[in-house]
C-alpha cells in the first residue's frame, strides 16, 4: 500500500515561501547547527526582551521539511519566553513517540509532521530548527550561570 | 535497449526482488551503499548454522575442524578471486573500513614519523579519510590530497608532482563512490611505486564490477568488504603485499593471534592469524565464499559488461533532461554504474523520499564523501547505482518518477 505523503500542502507552502526568512542584526542569541546524515545547515537567530523572543529568523540550507520546520517554528515561537518555546518543542517529540494521532493545542501546527512516524529517517530534517533553539537556550543558560 | 540474456536471469536469484514497496515492484539502485543477496549465499550461511557451526582454529573435534576447512578454504577463495598469489596474504576484517584502519594503525606506527606525508584524493569515502586522519594526529603526520578535475577524474600528471620525498603512502580508490570514475590501479601504482611510495587501493565500489588483480597491478594494500559484493555484512579483507605484512605490528590483541602468552608480554602468530585478533567472522565466510562463485558464475566480464550497458543508458537518459545536474564523467570511458544528479532547486532527500513513493530506492545525502561535496560545491546529492539484478526498465522508471517530483516541489 502506498505510505501517506509526507508532502503536505500546508509543509510545502512553508518551504516555498518561509517565514521570518534570514538574520538578525545583533541578536541576543544564535546557534549554527548541522545534521550529519545530509549536511543541511541551519541559522537561528533570535532577539530577546528579558525572557520572551520578540523576535526571530531562520537561515536554512536544506530540504522541503527542514525548511517547512524552520518556518513554522519561528511563527510559533515569537512572543513565547525561551522556555516555553523549548517546551512546545519537546511537547511534539512525545506526539511523534506516541501510536494515536493526538497532539497538545500548543502544537497544533506541528501536526503536519506527523506524516515523519513513517518517516523516521526524515525526522532529524524536521528537528534541525528545534536543535538550533534548543542549542539557544544552553548557551542562555550558560550566560546566566557564568 | 537489449539487457544481455544472462544476466536477465540474475534477477531470480535474489529472494528481496520479489517484494513490492509501496505497491510498486522493488526498483533497487542503490547498490553503492550495499548489494542485495542472492539464495546461494543466503543458504551458505545458513547451511553454516545448521551443519557446521562451531569456532575456527581452535577444537579437534570434528566440527571445528570442518569449520577451520570452511574458513580457509574461504582465504584460498578469496585470493583466487583478486588474483593474489598466496592465501597468507588476505586477512580477515569486518568490512573495507576495519581494513584501512589496520593499515593505517598496524603499518603506519611502524613505518612513518613526523613530518611524513600521506597521498589521499578528493574522492575518497570517509572510511579513507578519518583513519588517516586520525594517524597524522598521533604521529605528525601530513596529508596531501590528490585534486579531482572538474571532469570528476584524477590527473596523473598532478600526482607526479605531488610524491615527493616526505610521501611515505598513497592511498585511493579505484572507483569512486559518487562520481563512478574508474581510477586506473595498474598505472597509479606504478607511478607511486618508482617514487619508491607504496599503495592503499580501496576496492569496495569495485569489486562487485570489475575483475581485481593485486599481483598483476603490484599494489601493496587491498581493501573491500563482503556484502558491496553480494556476499554478508560484518566481513571484509584486507590483501597485503608479503613484503608489507611483515612491516606491520599487530592491530588488535586478543585470542587467535598470539604464539605465546606471559605475564608481561606476548609473541604474535605469524600472518594473516596476527592480524585476526579475537573470533573471527566466520559464518559469514562461507556466505562470502558463495557471493564469489555467485559472481564468477555469470563471469565478472559479462558483468562489467552489463554495468557498462546500464550506465550508458543513465547517462544518455539524464543529458536530455536540462533540470538534471550530473556529476562525474559525462563520459562512458572508464566510468561505472554509479550515477550521482541533483534535480535542479530541489533537494536530494526530498526527491529520494517522492521516489520511494513508486517503489524506487535510491541514495541522497554526501554519501560519506563531504570532503568531495565540497569540490563539487553542493551539500548533497542523487545517487542510482546498478547491480547485476537491475535493468533499464528500472532506470526508466526513475527517470519517469522524477517527473512527480517536479510536479511537487516546482509548479
Amino acid at each position: 500500500m502506498t505510505k501517506e505523503t509526507i508532502y503536505r500542502d500546508i509543509l510545502l507552502e512553508h518551504a516555498r515561501h518561509p517565514k521570518n526568512s534570514g538574520r538578525l542584526e545583533n541578536p541576543g542569541l544564535s546557534a549554527s547547527v548541522h545534521n550529519p546524515l545530509c549536511g543541511d545547515e541551519l541559522e537561528l537567530s533570535l532577539a530577546l526582551s528579558g525572557k520572551l523572543i520578540q523576535d526571530c529568523r531562520t537561515m536554512v540550507r536544506g530540504c522541503f521539511i527542514c525548511q517547512a520546520s524552520a518556518s513554522i517554528m519561528s511563527e510559533m515561537i515569537i512572543k513565547k519566553t525561551l522556555q516555553e518555546a523549548i517546551i512546545t518543542g519537546r511537547l511534539f517529540d512525545e506526539s511523534l513517540r506516541k501510536d494515536n494521532e493526538d497532539v497538545p493545542e500548543i502544537v497544533e501546527p506541528l501536526r503536519p509532521f506527523l506524516a515523519l512516524k513513517k518517516h523516521r529517517s526524515r525526522i532529524k530534517c524536521m528537528k534541525l530548527a528545534w536543535d538550533a533553539l534548543e542549542e539557544c537556550a544552553n548557551q542562555d543558560k550558560n550566560l546566566n550561570h557564568t | 535497449m537489449p539487457n544481455h540474456p544472462l544476466i536477465s536471469q540474475a534477477r531470480k536469484d535474489f529472494p528481496i526482488l520479489k517484494r513490492e514497496v509501496n505497491g510498486y515492484p522493488l526498483a533497487y539502485l542503490d547498490n553503492a551503499a550495499t548489494t542485495q543477496k542472492p539464495k546461494s549465499v543466503i543458504d551458505a550461511i545458513a547451511n553454516f548454522y545448521e551443519n557446521n557451526n562451531s569456532n575456527v582454529s581452535r577444537g579437534v573435534y570434528t566440527l571445528a575442524e570442518e569449520a577451520t576447512e570452511i574458513y580457509e578454504s574461504g582465504r584460498e577463495a578469496v585470493a583466487n578471486f583478486i588474483g593474489a598469489e598466496d592465501s597468507g596474504t588476505i586477512i580477515f576484517t569486518s568490512g573495507t573500513t576495519e581494513s584501512i584502519n589496520l593499515v593505517a594503525s598496524a603499518w603506519v606506527q611502524k613505518n612513518l614519523k613526523k613530518g611524513d606525508r600521506i597521498i589521499l584524493t578528493e574522492m575518497e569515502h570517509h572510511s579513507n579519510i578519518v583513519p588517516w586522519q586520525l594517524a597524522a594526529q598521533s604521529y605528525g603526520i601530513e596529508l596531501v590530497y590528490w585534486p579531482v578535475n572538474p571532469e570528476g577524474r584524477l590527473d596523473l600528471a598532478l600526482l607526479e608532482e605531488l610524491l615527493t620525498n616526505s610521501v611515505k603512502l598513497l592511498a585511493f580508490t579505484m572507483v569512486s563512490n559518487v562520481l563512478g570514475s574508474i581510477n586506473p590501479v595498474g598505472k597509479i601504482t606504478e607511478i607511486a611505486h618508482s617514487h619508491g611510495v607504496p599503495v592503499l587501493v580501496d576496492s569496495a565500489q569495485a569489486v562487485s564490477r570489475m575483475s581485481i588483480e593485486v599481483s598483476e597491478w603490484d599494489c601493496d594494500f587491498l581493501a573491500f568488504s563482503g556484502h558491496k559484493v553480494y556476499g554478508p555484512t560484518g566481513i571484509g579483507v584486507l590483501y597485503a603485499k608479503k613484503e608489507r605484512l611483515e612491516e606491520m605490528l599487530p592491530f588488535q590483541g586478543g585470542g587467535g593471534m598470539i604464539r605465546h602468552v606471559e605475564k608481561q608480554s606476548s609473541t604474535w602468530a605469524i600472518p594473516p592469524q596476527k592480524f585476526e585478533a579475537g573470533t573471527p567472522p566466520f559464518a559469514q565466510v562461507p556466505g562470502l565464499k558463495a557471493a564469489l562463485e555467485y559472481v564468477e558464475q555469470y563471469g565478472i566480464k559479462e558483468i562489467e559488461r552489463h554495468d557498462h550497458e546500464l550506465t550508458e543508458h543513465a547517462l544518455n537518459q539524464i543529458t536530455e533532461f536540462p533540470d538534471l545536474e550530473l556529476y562525474g564523467p559525462s563520459e562512458i570511458q572508464n566510468r561505472t554504474g554509479v550515477v550521482s544528479f541533483n534535480l535542479q532547486n530541489v533537494h536530494s532527500h526530498d526527491v529520494a523520499q517522492v521516489l520511494d513513493e513508486s517503489g524506487i530506492a535510491l541514495r541522497a545525502g554526501h554519501h560519506c564523501t563531504q570532503v568531495l561535496h565540497e569540490r563539487l560545491g553542493v551539500p548533497a546529492t542523487v545517487r542510482m547505482s546498478f547491480g547485476i539484478y537491475n535493468d533499464s526498465s528500472e532506470i526508466d522508471r526513475m527517470f519517469s518518477a522524477l517527473d512527480r517530483a517536479r510536479e511537487i516541489f516546482l509548479h
